[in-house]
């Protein structure tokens, strides 16, 4: 009993010894950590300027001009609607296939125009 | 000593890393990696090694930093979980072999007198011997108990197990430890007074 609480004894002061003493580190291995690190510092923020640096070119200039992201969705709602009303316009507005099928342009018949500017 | 009382904490400096702050990657890296290098020389037994490893899992610290979530756990912990891991790794590698002890930790200051030296140095060496004789789970926690002074729970945390399970790897550990060191005794300066 008394030879085991020795060797623990021994051990807890080898514990300690060791703590104490420490490992120290090779040479040029924090050097070398640090410069990793700073690798992939470089590295990162290289990748996240890249994008940037890709979309400050023309197209992105002609946006700019047009007012930007914004602006292009408010354009391709315009159009869509345009599309849509020429596709199936509302009844209070004359039918566009109709004009073209006719080969009547005018929106008011010649006589009934005449018409009106006499009676004024 | 180059930190000051005020430093800020481990999760803090990754967040400053992963925002490219340059400093914080000098200070992480003088309070890792010797915890790093450390461990691994202890479970492996070999400088070289030990060195390899450390320096894999500080650059995996590195490349995580921008995914690390401040609060959640604590660096440390995962590096020496990385460290393990990256130890375990190397031993497969080394396919069952023998572990090489060619180098074992210089004495540090404070300078002692040269016999003195020589006999730290001397149970240093027989402190790691007798620790690469330990299987593996035994000599990780052991490692990180009584010699990087981690508590059970953390040491649990770390290995993925539970607390009791790092109780009985230890107990364990040390009692086959005291018997490894038995006969040594006197050549290592203990008196049996």
């Amino acid at each position: 009993m008394a030879e085991r609480d020795k060797d623990v004894t021994d051990l807890e002061d080898l514990f300690q010894a060791a703590r104490r003493q420490g490992i120290a580190l090779p040479d040029g291995l924090e050097d070398r950590i640090i410069a990793d690190g700073l690798q992939v510092q470089r590295a990162r923020q290289g990748r996240s300027a890249s994008p940037r640096r890709a979309s400050a070119g023309r197209v992105r200039q002609f946006l700019d001009l047009l007012g930007g992201w914004p602006a292009m969705g408010g354009l391709a709602m315009a159009c869509a609607t345009g599309i849509w009303l020429g596709f199936a316009p509302p009844q209070a507005l004359p039918d566009p296939f109709g004009f073209v099928q006719s080969g009547d342009t005018g929106l008011f018949a010649d006589d009934d125009l005449v018409l009106a500017m006499v009676e004024e | 000593m180059k930190d000051s009382p005020a430093a800020p904490t481990d999760d803090a400096l990754l967040v400053l890393f992963a925002n490219g702050e340059q400093d914080a990657a000098r200070t992480l890296t003088w309070r890792l990696a010797p915890r790093a290098f450390g461990v691994a020389f202890r479970v492996l037994g070999d400088r070289a090694e030990a060195e390899d490893v450390a320096q894999e899992a500080m650059m995996r610290l590195w490349r995580m930093a921008p995914d690390w979530q401040p609060g959640t756990a604590r660096v440390s912990t995962w590096l020496y979980r990385v460290v393990l891991n990256l130890c375990l790794d190397v031993k497969r590698r080394r396919r069952g072999g023998m572990a090489r002890l060619d180098d074992v930790p210089e004495p540090a200051d404070p300078q002692p007198a040269a016999v003195e030296r020589m006999q730290q140095g001397l149970r240093m060496d027989a402190l790691q011997r007798a620790l690469m004789q330990l299987p593996e789970r035994q000599r990780q926690a052991v490692v990180l108990r009584h010699l990087e002074e981690l508590s059970n729970p953390r040491i649990g945390e770390i290995m993925d197990i539970s607390t009791e399970a790092v109780e009985s790897l230890t107990a364990r550990g040390k009692r086959a430890l005291g018997r490894a060191l038995a006969g040594r005794r006197e050549e290592l300066g203990y008196s049996d007074g």
